[in-house]
């Protein structure tokens, strides 16, 4: 499994600059207009669709069929993916931390004398970090499912089925009287990695059934 | 001794397509070659030995093992080269080697550097920059270097000039010289399996039309060259094959010397390869 890290890693290592470039591009846009919080998440998505491209990078050199020769098993390729996802959703909620941390100080949206200021970005690197993973392993499933070019189309349903999920599941809360206390949203933070963990492996469990049906001619 | 590969009634059917009861095997220290025209079944074959689909029927073994049961350490052995090279075009040959040497238990680093300074690729160029004879010698390296004792090749001397498919089997031969390697090799480059193939399968609409010696074929078969009267005498249970041609028939005999003795009149050609395979494909089999 590490040759298949490996390998997207090199892939997407060739575009690093230009990602680097971009996001810094997106921290002039967003760091002084929604501020750094909105910026580390946006930070995060980012990052996370670069899976994306490490399918396109597979689908160009036929790369599935060759990696199956190799010995690795299905299961090892798409555990690979959602590890490689998990890599690049850490470097996106880091780096937009950094940057958002350093544009915050410079627009003057962070005060890094208020400890308050300080403490909310890493907890906001926290929620980007979840939403990353979930948006980022939606996308995976189609990615096998229906290939590079067709899940382009598609991966606006990874965002918009979380998100409609995660309306439905506030809006029935609330219909049931829960109110959103700063505790309630204290223990929903902490539990949104679990959240995160358990939606990764639903994905790997599904996309691991449509890869194993799958005949790798190309 | 057993066989490196068993195949036996491989079975695979597609909606208009079917592989039919594909049965041959590799003995060890032997090159395999596989012949038939484009769309005969070849690739089709190569990819349900590797379990890349599915087959409907038939078993396949390594060293008396099927693959899906010790998946890992059967492919440690088994070094294949599909047409094209498989790795991104931005990477070098230095990273490719760094992403298999992750893969393989057997990699051997030193070999890889060998055959990188042996085929003149240097290890830092970016694939993108290479020739396709370059990308088709970089992918028979990363082949080698993990030590396999059997080469799958599928068609991976087409689309390279003579000189280098020349080079390529060279290192083939070379690669056989060794008792417990075996090569199955797919092409459609018949030239190339006479200069290096001990055996020859040979696939026809998903069938197998025969698995024979090379050298059976070579000193045996032959083609008669006669006009139709003669042809009309022949012994059609002598034949194989046949087509008629603008001024000729063309008749293929198992037996050329028999054909010699019983038709002192006609001509009676040695038949390569390829003669053979255009009298399967475009003649009239008897």
């Amino acid at each position: 499994m590490k040759s298949l890290i490996l390998k997207d890693l090199y892939n997407i290592g060739h575009n690093a600059k230009s990602m680097f470039f971009m996001l810094l591009v997106f921290a002039f846009i967003f760091v002084p207009f929604s501020g750094p919080e909105a910026y580390i998440i946006a930070s995060g998505i980012l990052c996370s669709m670069m899976v994306m491209t490490t399918f396109s990078f597979d689908d160009n050199s036929k790369w599935m069929k060759y990696a199956m020769v190799t010995p690795v098993t299905k299961k090892d390729l798409v555990a690979s993916k959602f590890i490689v996802l998990l890599i690049f959703s850490i470097i996106g909620v880091v780096i937009g931390l950094v940057i958002g941390f350093i544009g915050g100080i410079i627009v003057r949206k962070v005060d890094y004398s208020n400890m308050s200021d300080v403490l909310t970005l890493p907890v906001v690197a926290v929620v980007g970090f979840v939403i990353a993973e979930i948006l980022g392993s939606m996308s995976i499933p189609l990615l096998f499912k229906f290939g590079t070019e067709k899940a382009r189309t598609l991966s606006l349903v990874s965002f918009i089925i979380p998100a409609v999920i995660c309306f439905g599941v506030y809006e029935i809360l609330i219909f049931f009287g829960v109110s959103f206390t700063d505790q309630l949203k204290f223990i929903l933070l902490c539990c949104s990695p679990v959240i995160a963990l358990v939606w990764n492996l639903m994905m790997y469990k599904i996309s691991y059934a449509i890869f194993s049906k799958k005949e790798l001619l190309y | 001794m057993e066989p490196i590969l068993q195949v036996e009634n491989l079975t695979k059917q597609y909606p208009d397509f079917k592989l039919d009861q594909v049965s041959f095997s590799i003995p060890r220290g032997t090159i395999m070659g596989l012949i038939g025209e484009n769309g005969a079944g070849k690739s089709t074959t190569i990819n349900a030995i590797l379990e890349l689909i599915r087959k409907d029927e038939g078993t396949v073994t390594f060293w008396g093992q099927e693959l899906s049961s010790n998946p890992k350490q059967i492919k440690e052995d088994i070094g294949v080269v599909f047409d094209g090279i498989n790795f991104y075009e931005t990477l070098t040959p230095a990273k490719v080697g760094k992403i298999s040497a992750a893969a393989y238990n057997q990699w051997d680093e030193a070999l890889y550097h060998s055959y990188l300074k042996k085929f003149q690729l240097s290890p830092d160029k970016e694939i993108k920059t290479f020739s396709k004879g370059m990308k088709m010698k970089l992918c028979i390296a990363v082949a080698l270097s993990h030590k396999p004792k059997l080469l799958i090749l599928d068609e991976a001397t087409s689309g390279l000039d003579p000189i280098m498919r020349d080079d390529m089997l060279d290192v083939f031969l070379d690669f056989v010289q060794d008792e417990n390697h075996s090569i199955l090799m797919s092409s459609h480059i018949t030239t190339d399996l006479e200069k290096v193939a001990d055996f020859i399968t040979f696939i026809h609409e998903g069938k197998v039309l025969f698995c024979k010696a090379k050298d059976e074929l070579r000193y045996n078969y032959g083609i008669i060259r006669c006009g139709a009267a003669l042809f009309e005498q022949i012994d059609k249970s002598e034949v194989l094959a046949y087509r008629k041609c603008d001024y000729q028939w063309d008749v293929l005999v198992a037996d050329k010397e028999q054909a010699r003795r019983r038709h002192k009149t006609a001509v009676v050609d040695d038949a390569s390869i390829d003669d053979i395979l255009l009298l399967y494909v475009k003649g009239e089999q008897v």
